[in-house]
């Protein structure tokens, strides 16, 4: 693992104070604006078609566990089926979930029981909804495009990590006719559920799911620090373009963490902290 | 940050550790339901404190300071974690297929299958690792190398067919967007082909003429507007990974987990 930088330290020091001050003013009361994303309106239509065929739900949260590299979007994932979950229950849907990583099946059964309880049908949930299918890849989504050709889901959500078996499980559902909601951080898989699903939630809309679908103040606090941080790196970019075009690559050097006034001082200030420890 | 223990050693220490683990687990079931939140905020807070001050801390020549000797053994804590949770996902398998079984569901044949298979291969496995010998290797390379690995290539293979379909739908012209996605990946995909550089291969391959050259014009899609792009959805992806770190280490997700059973 890498260490940070000084131009990390700042950067990332900066980025949590703006993210951290945005909840705060959300949780005091400030409102703040989120645009209307597809995407996400879709899950109410997909949830109340599978509701008007009598027919269950299948979301998948893809091959990513509770690891460094894909913990996040894992935990992201699982709390937008948390929230189809809760709009699944007041309409008495089931909802399947097969899983890859057996470490997330406590947290997914607690999630989506705490799911149901909010939409008030507590008695709906079934524990044997949330199956371990495998941790092999294939063997994974073999099962997925099984349980969609058995149970004939009325709709199908795919969130999380995804690599080459999205395809597979994302075209089997096109194949049955299933509403197909899908969003994942994984890029290459962007261009596969774009031609096989209905709806696709892409980029940082993802992160902004639980925000837009919930409404609370610190999630849309969050998204808001979010897209400001945004606006600051986009500043950046096009100062240290104009710069380094005009010759001065001051930015450009500072992030690349090369010898400049400002990253000499940042760089002393650990090397003094030791001579004098 | 640990020394590796061996033999009997190392089975008392399982059995204490489980032991611990259990009158811990005990302990906690008693907490009042008002304390559970604070203290899995609390526990989520310092885990991830470490690896934030580990990042954060000076380095010295070696690339290392105060923190990142014990990094081996946070992670196999993390290790010993996900292997505890390996007996939750056979549990949930047993507990699915086994009800299917006992109930006679339609497919149930298939549970069946499911579990001599898991059986098969687990039984095959010990015995190619503890007892060694050309039986117990025949049938492990069978079970493995001859079902598993074929299973899950076939499967892989069969993506190249839906790939076909898929490309199918997105390239009908049904539209504008669609109508440029297909001119462009029609060029991308002629230009890294030799039958399609050779249709501009007349084109001299220097000056402005060169650019009209297919293969330079696949080019210039991929890295001039394809790789911006992708940049820039990566862009967004990093900042709101970052943002939702941010409200899962100091645990502002409310609402999502937890909320109200803990």
């Amino acid at each position: 693992m890498d260490h940070a930088t000084p131009a990390a330290r700042i950067f990332l020091v900066l980025v949590a104070a703006i993210v951290i001050i945005f909840v705060l003013r959300a949780q005091n009361g400030k409102i703040f604006f989120i645009r209307r994303i597809p995407g996400l309106t879709a899950i109410d239509e997909a949830v109340g078609r599978a509701a008007e065929m009598g027919r269950p739900l299948l979301a998948s949260i893809g091959l990513g566990g509770l690891n460094a590299t894909t913990g996040v979007i894992t935990l992201q994932a699982l709390a937008i089926v948390s929230f189809i979950a809760e709009t699944a229950s007041k309409f008495g849907n089931r909802i399947l979930l097969p899983m890859v990583d057996p470490s997330l099946i406590p947290i997914a059964e607690e999630s989506l029981r705490e799911a149901y309880a909010k939409g008030g049908r507590p008695e709906a949930f079934h524990d044997e909804d949330i199956i371990f299918l495998s941790d092999q890849q294939f063997a994974y989504a073999a099962g997925v495009a099984g349980m969609i050709n058995r149970e004939k889901v009325a709709s199908v959500f795919l969130f999380g990590t995804f690599y080459a078996e999205s395809l597979i499980i994302a075209e089997n559902g096109n194949r049955i006719g299933a509403i197909q909601v899908a969003g994942t951080p994984s890029t290459t898989q962007i261009p596969f559920f774009i031609a096989a699903c209905d709806y696709v939630i892409i980029g940082d809309e993802y992160y902004a799911a639980t925000a837009y679908l919930t409404r609370q103040p610190t999630l849309v606090g969050a998204i808001v620090g979010q897209d400001i941080v945004k606006g600051l790196v986009l500043t950046l970019i096009l100062l240290g373009a104009i710069l380094s075009s005009a010759g001065v690559p001051m930015v450009h050097n500072f992030f690349a963490d090369k010898a400049v006034p400002l990253a000499d001082f940042l760089h002393s200030i650990p090397a003094a902290a030791r001579k004098g420890g | 940050m640990f020394t590796p223990q061996h033999d009997g050693m190392l089975l008392v220490l399982i059995l204490v550790t489980m032991i611990v683990t259990g009158i811990l687990l005990f302990l906690l079931s008693f907490l009042p339901v008002k304390f559970r939140k604070p203290l899995i905020a609390a526990i989520t807070f310092l885990a991830g404190l470490y690896y934030v001050l580990e990042f954060f801390l000076p380095v010295d020549a070696a690339k290392s300071n105060a923190l990142t000797p014990y990094r081996t053994g946070f992670a196999q804590i993390n290790q010993v974690l996900l292997a505890l949770a390996t007996g939750v996902g056979i549990f949930s398998l047993f507990s699915a297929h086994g009800r299917a079984i006992v109930r006679r569901r339609s497919g149930w044949g298939f549970s069946v299958t499911l579990l001599v298979a898991f059986f098969a291969i687990m039984i095959s496995g010990f015995i190619h690792n503890y007892f060694p010998g050309p039986v117990a290797d025949g049938i492990y390379r069978l079970c493995f190398n001859g079902a598993l690995k074929n299973l899950q290539a076939a499967m892989f293979s069969i993506v190249s067919f839906y790939i076909v379909s898929a490309a199918y739908r997105a390239f009908r012209v049904r539209s504008v967007e669609a109508t440029i996605l297909l001119a462009s990946a029609f060029i991308v995909m002629i230009g890294q082909v030799s039958l399609g550089q050779a249709i501009t291969a007349g084109l001299p391959t220097t000056g402005l003429a060169a650019s009209f050259r297919l293969e330079t014009i696949a080019d210039w899609i991929l890295t001039r507007i394809n790789s911006p792009a992708l940049l820039a959805v990566e862009l967004g992806l990093g900042v709101g990974l970052l943002s939702t770190a941010i409200r899962l280490w100091l645990s502002l997700e409310r609402g999502s987990y937890f909320d109200r059973e803990v």
